[in-house]
């Protein structure tokens, strides 16, 4: 029978593991595209952006084809938005598994970021890999610069999911402006623009966001002549690293009152 | 064993806190069934809950070296788009049952649930009564030293609460209960110890009886004999 006694880190691992099964299971098994999904999603931003800027008529950026430059954009800002809304309504979506000792708010948030991470990483490869299958390709830059922006971005994520599944429970009135921060923000984070095209007297403002920061330089590692000339890679590593133990401690600090009847 | 540790628990009503329990502090040794009596909204279920790990009393904890279940029965947990299959998959594999295990252990779920084909559909497509079964079947497909219950042996038909009781039976030579419950017989046959939760607070008795001698105090003596030969339609064991 089962009557081994399991370590703290096997528990961990079983939950993570179960809940990614099941979270595979329920995200894609709802539609009859189910896992083409992946890849429709951002591929449908793409192209209306690639529309609407298309008519333009000119190169977006030197060097760089409009698609590839709005993927690098749409790409992360879709992760980032999926964790936003996810773990809003993270503890209250999963109410019923908490019935379940092992299995706390922290599992189902940290499950569905790590998921959508991946996700997110797979689309990007497959359609950049589909697009220069179409002839659609810009000379590669630096793998080392992605790795580590994606580490960060992923921190970052992380802590911020943390944080909103704390405050989604916390003050669910409140949790209903999510999208609504969310809609300027993509406006606000590069996704369909680079900081060079902006007028240099605005960048104090919007390089506040470190998602814009994330943006420009994924397209930095991804492109040879793209210039992320004021990404700050020191801006996002405090601010990842900040926003990671940011959402650790408010999580700590509140994870019994998330599952505590009151 | 299990040892409650200066539980306090408390609930917000709209006219200030409501105190379920103060300052408890008890221990229960390996080997002991418990039962939980008390009036509706005394805090029975969640007592059980404490004890078990989901809740979380106001202040105090519960020390225990024990694998305690979830309450025996608990079908809130399932995904109504997944399989019965993948749902109670998803289970084992919370509880660290892969593999050739996991298998044999959803194989004594369909067994036990007798819910046929049924177990590869959606749970969405259930009737309330293979809901229960799944998840009854589930609980006791399982293997813990502590088993929670929470007056849920009422599911299913005559021939399904047979099944039951037998299993539950088996279950108790390995494995120890704690149970709420309104059926003093169910309590008297399967508990050792009594927590009883009165409007004071709570109090532990060594022996059931006790318990439900204080439970029904005050009652009228027609009304006493009535609970004390139990609701059959209702409990598993009377």
């Amino acid at each position: 029978m089962n009557s081994i006694s399991r370590t703290p880190w096997q528990i961990q691992r079983d939950v993570m593991h179960a809940l990614l099964v099941r979270e595979m299971k329920t995200r894609f098994g709802k539609w009859r595209l189910g896992y083409a999904w992946v890849l429709l999603e951002p591929a449908m931003h793409m192209l209306v952006l690639v529309a609407v800027f298309s008519f333009l008529g000119r190169e977006f950026y030197p060097g760089i084809p409009t698609a590839l430059f709005m993927l690098g954009g749409i790409a992360p800002f879709l992760f980032f938005g999926q964790c936003f809304t996810k773990s809003l309504a993270a503890v209250a979506s999963n109410r019923g598994l908490f019935s379940y000792r092992q299995l706390r708010p922290f599992d189902a948030v940290v499950t569905r970021v790590l998921l959508e991470f991946c996700i997110y990483l797979f689309s990007l490869v497959a359609l950049l890999g589909i697009l220069a299958w179409f002839g659609v390709a810009a000379t590669f830059n630096d793998f080392l610069l992605l790795v580590a922006v994606n580490i960060l971005f992923l921190g970052f994520c992380l802590g911020l999911s943390l944080a909103l599944c704390v405050f989604g429970e916390r003050f669910p009135e409140a949790a209903k402006f999510g999208p609504m921060i969310q809609r300027p923000l993509y406006f606000m984070s590069g996704v369909f623009f680079s900081l060079e095209h902006i007028p240099e007297e605005y960048h104090p403002y919007l390089s506040w966001n470190p998602l814009l920061h994330v943006i420009e330089l994924t397209r930095e590692g991804l492109f040879a002549s793209y210039h992320g000339m004021f990404a700050d890679m020191q801006y996002l590593v405090m601010s990842s690293v900040g926003m990671l133990a940011f959402g650790l401690l408010v999580y700590r600090a509140n994870w019994r009152d998330l599952v505590r009847s009151q | 064993m299990i040892e409650l540790r200066n539980l306090t628990k408390s609930f917000r009503t709209p006219h200030g806190r409501k105190v379920l329990f103060r300052d408890v502090n008890a221990v229960f040794p390996e080997g002991k069934n418990i039962g939980i009596l008390g009036r509706n909204g005394a805090g029975k279920s969640t007592l059980l809950r404490i004890m078990g790990g989901i809740d979380y009393p106001d202040t105090g904890r519960v020390v225990t070296d024990q694998r305690i279940s979830w309450p025996m029965g608990l079908s809130g947990g399932f995904q109504g788009s997944m399989t019965g299959r993948e749902n109670a998959a998803f289970v084992c594999g919370l509880h660290g049952i892969w593999g050739r295990e996991k298998r044999k252990v959803l194989g004594r779920v369909q067994e036990f649930a007798e819910i046929g084909n049924y177990f590869d559909a959606p749970v969405k497509t259930y009737s309330s009564g293979m809901r229960s079964r799944l998840a009854f079947g589930l609980s006791i497909s399982v293997d813990f030293d502590c088993y929670l219950v929470d007056e849920v042996m009422s599911v299913g038909d005559a021939h399904f609460k047979h099944k039951c009781q037998q299993v539950i039976a088996e279950k108790r030579k390995t494995s120890n209960f704690i149970i709420v419950a309104h059926g003093m017989e169910q309590l008297k046959k399967n508990c050792d110890v009594g927590i009883y939760l009165g409007p004071e607070g709570l109090a532990i008795y060594d022996t059931v009886e006790a318990a439900i001698a204080e439970y029904q105090k005050g009652l009228p003596q027609a009304q006493k004999k009535k609970t004390a030969a139990g609701n059959p339609g209702r409990l598993v064991n009377s």
